[in-house]
């Protein structure tokens, strides 16, 4: 059982990594997230694409753009819990007991890390990575049949061995499960050449109204973003920015740019249908702008499940919760030129139709930096907000 | 023998996990520092640019936009008959066609004789119409005068009848840039002249009679939503 699960281990683990070293490229890939091993990656993996970008997917993320995934700790323990499996399944009987009592120590550390990631995915991230799910379940049995090793130690005479070979094993198990990480570390291209090539904004002032203000509690950086709160990842940046503690620490100029064609020209047909509508409540927030803009993150399904019911089931949603004055000022023509400026201010200065976007100053952060390079990025680019 | 099995199994795995890593982020690299050169395109944010955005009206369009002041750090404001017919190079009949498909987006507005004066629900209908900008980037006002009095005097009426437009959407918008935004024209009465049809567009007096005379003193106003 071991055996077993320690292979599986390597197998997803073995997608995991490939799909994180794959983004390396800066480009946006297809993801593997099935609980079937080898099963085609695929664009709908919100969850898995979701734990791929968080702050716990990797460590040392400011040194090293993207950072180095966990997985590759587990590639190298999965292997050398492989190969100590299966000495152990070919020894049987004749494997001393401090072999066995080792494999059950160590053999259990895999389930202990998996609990750990599985309550930050349920407490933290919100949903489960099948991928990840898939590395549970083999350290699960890895772990049963590690444990159960100590069953067969009853009766019998077994040869015995000098404690010290745990020393040697423990050495050998740090040194694999760090070998993988060593040579990714090894490996990795410098992205710094590539974060500031994402463009610059012509125009960096309005001339006609203004952006949302948002001043985090320890505001330092100056930022524009161009968002749209029923877009999924305008969301999951967000909640990056909030995990990664560096929301505080911006003074946001907020431009709404909702993804629908309901008062977006730019598009033929609604991509996030209600946007237009959510977007001026948020610009209707008032000193609750912030809290609007979270609100629509929060009820981001329900939401968008209302836009597509029609205008008016959302805009009794929005009364429920934000009261009858703020309807009202979403009803204002006022409102409507505002977001129309807002609009014109992303035609102006020919950004890409897509959110959400980020601005250090007039320089665009590009899309790939602020998801799995966000702290490298921020890093190099403004520094003082990790701070 | 089993622990050399085990150790051997243990080292090949090891050694197999790690070339792929090796060969994962080489991939990448390689991708990386040698960009595929057929990349998905991007869309780009612009104005909007609806199917009434012919080559030809476009054309005219320009002409009237550098002619007529609304290109960048020009002084002078609008276009006078002359301007019209020598810029625009067109008969007054294509010229009035090309405004047929903004019917819907634009109106008229419409003057008593020989005034220039906006009433109520000009007012109205001007700001209703400036508020609808959507994607468009500039705003048309095409002030003329119908066939009584002489040419000087419709000339200078219509010129009146524009400028009244132009004060009264500086009072509305309240946008510091609407200089760049709204393009003058003023025809008198002696360039593309309105038939009769057109009392059926969208007018700031819909209930009062319409003629030839009645629908030329007027202002057409409409944002244009072509990229130009």
């Amino acid at each position: 059982m071991s055996v077993v699960g320690c292979l599986l281990g390597l197998l997803f683990a073995s997608y995991s990594t490939m799909d994180y070293a794959e983004h390396l490229d800066r480009g946006l890939h297809d993801i593997h997230c099935s609980f079937i091993p080898g099963k085609a990656p695929t664009s709908e993996a919100e969850a898995c694409r979701a734990a791929m970008y968080s702050p716990y997917s990797a460590l040392f993320r400011e040194s090293m753009w993207g950072g180095v995934p966990i997985s590759l700790f587990a590639l190298g323990a999965f292997a050398f819990l492989g190969g100590f499996a299966l000495y152990l399944w070919l020894a049987r009987e004749r494997a001393p007991k401090v072999a066995v009592g080792f494999f059950a120590g160590v053999g259990i550390t895999p389930l202990l890390v998996s609990l750990l990631m599985l309550t930050i995915s349920v407490s933290k991230l919100g949903h489960l990575c099948k991928t990840c799910v898939g590395i549970y379940i083999s350290s699960f049995l890895l772990a049963v049949g590690a444990v159960s090793g100590l069953f067969t130690l009853k009766g019998g005479v077994r040869p015995a061995l000098s404690v010290l070979f745990v020393v040697l094993w423990l050495m050998a198990l740090g040194g694999t499960t760090l070998v993988p990480a060593a040579v990714y570390a090894a490996s990795v291209p410098d992205q710094s050449p590539y974060l500031s090539k994402c463009g610059t904004l012509k125009q960096p002032k309005m001339t006609a109204g203004a952006p949302v203000k948002i001043r985090g509690s320890r505001a330092i950086q100056p930022v524009m973003f161009f968002e749209d709160p029923l877009c999924p990842t305008c969301r999951a940046f967000h909640e990056r920015l909030l995990d990664e503690g560096v929301f505080e620490r911006l003074d946001v100029d907020l431009l709404l740019f909702p993804l629908d064609s309901e008062c977006n020209w730019m598009l033929e047909s609604p991509i996030h249908p209600g946007a237009c509508i959510v977007s001026k409540a948020v610009l209707c927030g008032g000193d609750r702008t912030r809290a609007v803009l979270e609100w629509a993150y929060d009820e981001q399904v329900y939401l968008t499940r209302a836009g597509k019911a029609g205008a008016n089931v959302l805009r009794a949603a929005i009364k429920q919760k934000w009261g009858d004055e703020l309807l009202k000022c979403v009803d204002d023509r006022k409102t409507d030129v505002q977001l129309n400026q807002h609009l014109h201010f992303a035609s102006d200065n020919s950004i890409p139709v897509s959110t959400p976007q980020m601005f250090l100053g007039t320089k665009r952060v590009c899309d790939e930096d602020t998801d799995m390079g966000l702290r490298f990025a921020l890093k190099n680019l403004a520094p003082e907000v990790l701070q | 023998m089993a622990g050399l099995i085990g150790a051997g199994g243990g080292v090949v795995l090891l050694l197999a996990a790690t070339l792929g890593v090796k060969s994962w982020v080489g991939s990448a690299k390689d991708r990386l520092e040698h960009p595929a050169e057929t990349k998905a395109k991007v869309a780009i944010a612009d104005q909007a640019e609806v199917a009434y955005c012919t080559p030809r009206f476009k054309e005219v369009l320009e002409r009237v936009l550098h002619s007529c002041g609304l290109a960048q750090d020009e002084t002078r404001r609008g276009c006078k008959p002359a301007d019209v017919k020598t810029f625009a190079s067109i008969s007054d009949a294509d010229f009035n066609e090309l405004f047929t498909p903004l019917k819907d987006r634009g109106a008229v507005i419409l003057f008593d004789e020989g005034m220039q004066d906006l009433d109520e629900g000009a007012k109205k209908l001007l700001e209703d119409k400036w508020f609808q900008r959507k994607g468009a980037r500039y705003f048309f006002v095409v002030a003329r005068a119908s066939k009584s009095g002489n040419q000087a005097k419709n000339r200078a009426l219509s010129h009146r009848r524009a400028n009244s437009v132009m004060f009264d959407l500086t009072s509305v918008a309240n946008d510091p840039e609407i200089d760049k935004k709204v393009g003058l024209l003023w025809l008198g009465n002696e360039f593309a002249q309105l038939s009769k049809d057109y009392c059926s567009w969208p007018t700031s007096r819909p209930n009062e009679k319409c003629d030839e005379e009645a629908i030329n003193r007027s202002a057409f106003v409409s944002w244009v939503d072509c990229r130009l």
